[in-house]
Order: structure tokens, then C-alpha cells, then sequence
């Protein structure tokens, strides 16, 4: 028997497989216990996903979460197919089906706490301390500033994806990212000169 | 709405509401400067978000606008960068934005984005009436010829030039990967790229001018270099002065071995921490009149800490430099090649280019396809 991939499993569990699809998907799903298995464990993950998504931070960007797990997880397939199929017995033995389930599970979990731990705010260093009155640039998680006298100026990375640092050491701190919404290549730049 | 010849105010109404507990309400919050003859006009700016909030003894101003503006020239533009000021928040501070590889047609409409944090301490008469808490002035752009427009007190030229000569340098890679092994193998550079980005490692780092007051004793570090063969300028020798985490005061000899008369120059800085970790510490550019055959030092008089993203400080052991970018009097700019940056510890090290960066994000989300669409357009 021919089963769906995992993939083509889960966008059905999440009502995103295109309606041709879906029709030949529910035919399967009616004679394979192993299938409908997966997708009952799809849909389970998703709803403990969003339960206790009540206990994370307020201020967590569900929308950028949501857009990084999908490309990520997109990823992640693509270079699981490159890297090759994995053997596995045949779908019918129910114990392997249980195993998958739980595996995606922990991988969505492990998704999600990776990225819950990326947005917790970073501990800052102490600034330098400084012989004279002066100008401090700092990099923070979000954000370049350049400080002095109890005043600050940062340009804030909103919406960053990896961010690169660089110093220049006549005085200038950049950062350079893509915007997440435009896709734009940006740099940010403060100058204590 | 022309902008040209104009000088435009723009007043963001909940920003002066809040800042009227120090200051008039009726005062300018951001001015946007265009010069007369600019190759982009000012259509609209939108406020966002903004805020303003009291934190403890200070205010806090959070600008988030966007300025959508029109190429009105008649070439097609690859880079802006925007000069941003703020006399009274810090005197003497400067900062830019910069939006590169970009593709705008003439005509065409383009966004740009400015998320800013303004802090100042709470208390009567520290505001002057009429002085916008910000002001952006336009310090260039950058066009698909390399020509530039703009007063370019920021350097802007030189930046922008680099970014889309690199920019340039990567799409043909990538689309000699396309063409030579088919999209598979573009698929797995991008893969590489990507699994590269996540492995470069980072570090936080603050910045301050003159004499830092470490607590540990300082030693002079010598630089090892790194030297690519069609480098136009070579490293001769250099130091700094290094105790724990920060580092001050680097000092370097370069030696113009090209038959062009150089202007500027970057060398790129790797530092190696007691644990034998590498990592990209940043750039020490100078102005350098260097006639062909000359040597000149590369002075830098800051003092630098380096710490990981958690906040622990990094114990500088060695530095590794090389010439990451040279410009010539003629405006003309050189920059390593991607056989030179193969180098095993640069490719460690060293983030990929915006491009490659922007490329690979195209990937990441919309797939191969995109990307390939997106190498096909600038062709």
C-alpha cells in the first residue's frame, strides 16, 4: 500500500492540503488505522501546542513564531530529502506509528521551546567604564544604541531574523539583518565619532 | 506631495503629547530632509505604533515610522542609506540606516522603515522649542550603474559600493551554480549557507572612546594576517592593546602593493578566545592616502568589550586580521573574492554576505523556485 508523506499528513490534520489532495488523503485514511493514527497525533500536538501556549510571555511574537516554525519546518524537510529516506517497516505496524507521533511531537516541542528561550530577553553586560565623560555605543538583543549623560539613542531591529555585529573601531557599531516583513537586506549604523 | 526643494517637518502628534510634560506640544518630532535635486521624493510617512512612556526617572520615546518613498530618477536603485540625528537626546551622536540590495525601478514606490528608542531624563527646560527630537537627512543612493548621489558625510559611497559589489559577486555564484550543476545543487549551496549562518558564532559588544578602566592587568596582542593574493593592499604588521574581554587602542601597518593610489580601507578583525573559539570582532577602516608601493599605519582609538550573547564576558587570547575592502581614489572599490573567503576559518567565522544572507532567506521561506526567480531578475 502506497501511504501519504508525513508532510501531506500533517497539512491535512491542519485543514491546509488542497482540496484534491484532501479528497484522495480521506479515501486512504478510511482503510489505513496507521494513517489516521498519525493525523489523530497531528492534530493532538497541535492542540497541546496551543494550550500551553497560554503559559508563554505575553509580549511573544506569535505571528514571526509562526512564520519561523513554518519555514523551518519546510526546511527541515527539504533537507531530509536530500539527505535521503530513512528505512522503516511498512505502516501497518501500528507500534511504528505510535514512535512517529511521538517523535514529531518532541520535535514540535523542542521547536517551540527553542524559540520561546530565543525570545527571552538576554542578560545585558556592564557598559565599559570610562576615564571621561563620552559616548557608549552597545549592541543589545534588540537593538544598537549609542548612550551618554543619562541619554539614549537605539535603532531598533524590529522584526529581525540573525543579525550580524560589526565594529568599527574608529568608533561605529552596526548591525546588519533581513526584515522579516519586506525581506530587505538592513543596516543599522551608530556613531561615536 | 513634492518634496523637492523642500525642507519637510513632520510632526508625530502622540510623541509631542507626551513629550509636552517636558516640553511645548506643539514642537516638530521628526524633520526629514531632502535635498533639492534628490532622486527620491517623500509620498507619505506613517506613525505605527508610537509611544511614549515614563520609566523610572527618564522618558522613553518609541518612534516607529515608515516612509514610503519614490525613485524619481530615471536609473534603477540598489541602496539609500539615511542619515539619523537627535542634537538633544545625544550631542555629538550619529546614526544611519542603509536599505541595500534593493531593485527599485524608476517610478516605483519603496517603504522605509525606522523603529527608533529615544531616552532622555525627565525635567522642566531641557527641550528647545522647535528643534525636532529627530532628524533624517538623506546621505545617499546608490544606483545600478554604481553611480551615487548624495552629500555622503556618512561614507555612505563606499559602504553601499561594497555591499552591491558583493551583492554582484554572490548572485553570479550562485547562478554559476545554477547553471553548471542544475537546482539541486543550488538547493544544497543554500542548505550549506543556511546551516553555515546558524553555526557563525556571535558576540555582543560595547563600545566606548578614549581609555577604558579595566580591572585586569594589559598586555600588547600582535596580529596574525590572513593575506588574499589579488589583495590590491597587504597587512604588514599590527597590535593591540588587550586586557580580558577588552581590547583598545589597535594598531595597524599596511602596504599598498597595487599600482593604484588607495583612499580607504577595511581590515577585518577575528579574535580567539582562551577556549580556542573564533569569532568576526569587527572592522578597523581608515582614510589612507596610499600612492602605490607606499606603507601607512591604521590607527584605531576606541577600547572595545566582547562578550557572548549571554553576557559573559570573552577572554581575548589572539587576533587574526585581513583587508576586507579597499577603495580607490577613482571611487572604484575592491573586495575579496569568494575563493579567498573559502578560507576554513573565515568561512567559521565570518557571517555570509547581505546578499547571500537575503538569497537564502528568500529560500527559507518561499523555496528554490524563488530564489531562482529573484537571481533571473538581475540579470
Amino acid at each position: 500500500m502506497n501511504h501519504p508523506t508525513q508532510a501531506d499528513l500533517a497539512l491535512y490534520a491542519h485543514a491546509d492540503l488542497g482540496w484534491a489532495r484532501s479528497l484522495l488523503l480521506d479515501r486512504h485514511l478510511r482503510r489505513c488505522d496507521g494513517c489516521r493514527r498519525e493525523v489523530d497525533a497531528f492534530r493532538q500536538t497541535r492542540e497541546a501546542v496551543q494550550e500551553s501556549g497560554a503559559e508563554f510571555p505575553p509580549e511573544l511574537h506569535w505571528a514571526k513564531l509562526a512564520s519561523e516554525m513554518r519555514a523551518n519546518i519546510r526546511l527541515g524537510l527539504e533537507a531530509g530529502a536530500i539527505a535521503g529516506p530513512i528505512p522503516v517497516a511498512g505502516r501497518e505496524a501500528n507500534w511504528m506509528s505510535g514512535y512517529r507521533s511521538a517523535a514529531a511531537m518532541a520535535s514540535i516541542t523542542v521547536l517551540v521551546c527553542s524559540a520561546w528561550l530565543l525570545n527571552r530577553p538576554a542578560p545585558q553586560p556592564p557598559p565599559i567604564a570610562l576615564d571621561g565623560p563620552g559616548i557608549v555605543l552597545r549592541a543589545t538583543p534588540t537593538g544598537i544604541s549609542m548612550e551618554g549623560n543619562g541619554r539614549s539613542l537605539a535603532l531598533m531591529h524590529r522584526g529581525a531574523e540573525k543579525v550580524t555585529l560589526t565594529v568599527g573601531m574608529q568608533g561605529s557599531l552596526r548591525a546588519r539583518y533581513l526584515d522579516e516583513e519586506t525581506g530587505e537586506v538592513t543596516i543599522h549604523h551608530v556613531y561615536a565619532e | 506631495m513634492s518634496m523637492r526643494n523642500s525642507l519637510l517637518a513632520l510632526t508625530l502628534s502622540c510623541a509631542a503629547a507626551c513629550f509636552a510634560q517636558t516640553g511645548p506640544a506643539s514642537r516638530s518630532s521628526l524633520k526629514v530632509n531632502l535635498p533639492a535635486d534628490s532622486p527620491v521624493t517623500l509620498l507619505s510617512a506613517d506613525w505605527g505604533e508610537s509611544s511614549a512612556s515614563e520609566r523610572g526617572s527618564a522618558m522613553v520615546l518609541n518612534l516607529h515610522t515608515s516612509l514610503s518613498l519614490r525613485n524619481s530618477s530615471s536609473r534603477r536603485i540598489r541602496g539609500i542609506t539615511w542619515m539619523v540625528l537627535s542634537q538633544e537626546v545625544t550631542p555629538g551622536g550619529r546614526a544611519s540606516v542603509t536599505k541595500a540590495s534593493l531593485d527599485i525601478a524608476p517610478g516605483e514606490a519603496f517603504p522605509v522603515r525606522l523603529d527608533l528608542r529615544l531616552l532622555r531624563p525627565l525635567g522642566p527646560g531641557q527641550l528647545q522649542t522647535g528643534t525636532p527630537l529627530v532628524e533624517m537627512s538623506l546621505d545617499g543612493v546608490l544606483f545600478e550603474d554604481l553611480s551615487f548621489f548624495g552629500p555622503n558625510r556618512l561614507e555612505s559611497r563606499r559602504a553601499m559600493t561594497a555591499l552591491e559589489l558583493e551583492a554582484q559577486r554572490d548572485r553570479r555564484y550562485f547562478l554559476q551554480v545554477l547553471s553548471a550543476n542544475g537546482a539541486e545543487a543550488l538547493r544544497k549551496e543554500c542548505l550549506a549557507s543556511l546551516a553555515r549562518q546558524a553555526d557563525t558564532p556571535r558576540l555582543d559588544v560595547q563600545m566606548a572612546r578614549g581609555r577604558a578602566t579595566a580591572v585586569e592587568p594589559e598586555r600588547q596582542v600582535q596580529f596574525a594576517f590572513l593575506r588574499f593574493p589579488d589583495s590590491p593592499v597587504d597587512p604588514v604588521a599590527g597590535m593591540a592593546q588587550v586586557a580580558g574581554a577588552e581590547a583598545r587602542a589597535p594598531r595597524l601597518e599596511v602596504h599598498n602593493k597595487s599600482t593604484r593610489a588607495v583612499k580607504s580601507l577595511e581590515v577585518g578583525w577575528l579574535l580567539r578566545d582562551s577556549r580556542g573559539r573564533e569569532f568576526w570582532a569587527g572592522t578597523v577602516p581608515a582614510k589612507a592616502s596610499l600612492s602605490p608601493g607606499q606603507k601607512t599605519e591604521v590607527l584605531g582609538q576606541t577600547a572595545f568589550r566582547f562578550a557572548e550573547p549571554a553576557g559573559a564576558p570573552v577572554t581575548i587570547d589572539s587576533m587574526t586580521g585581513f583587508v576586507s575592502q579597499v577603495e580607490f581614489t577613482d571611487g572604484t572599490v575592491w573586495i575579496p573574492s569568494r575563493t579567498a573567503l573559502g578560507d576554513a576559518r573565515l568561512q567559521h567565522a565570518l557571517a555570509p554576505s547581505a546578499e547571500e544572507q537575503r538569497l537564502t532567506g528568500i529560500y527559507r521561506r518561499k523555496g528554490l523556485s524563488a530564489v531562482v526567480e529573484e537571481l533571473k531578475k538581475f540579470q
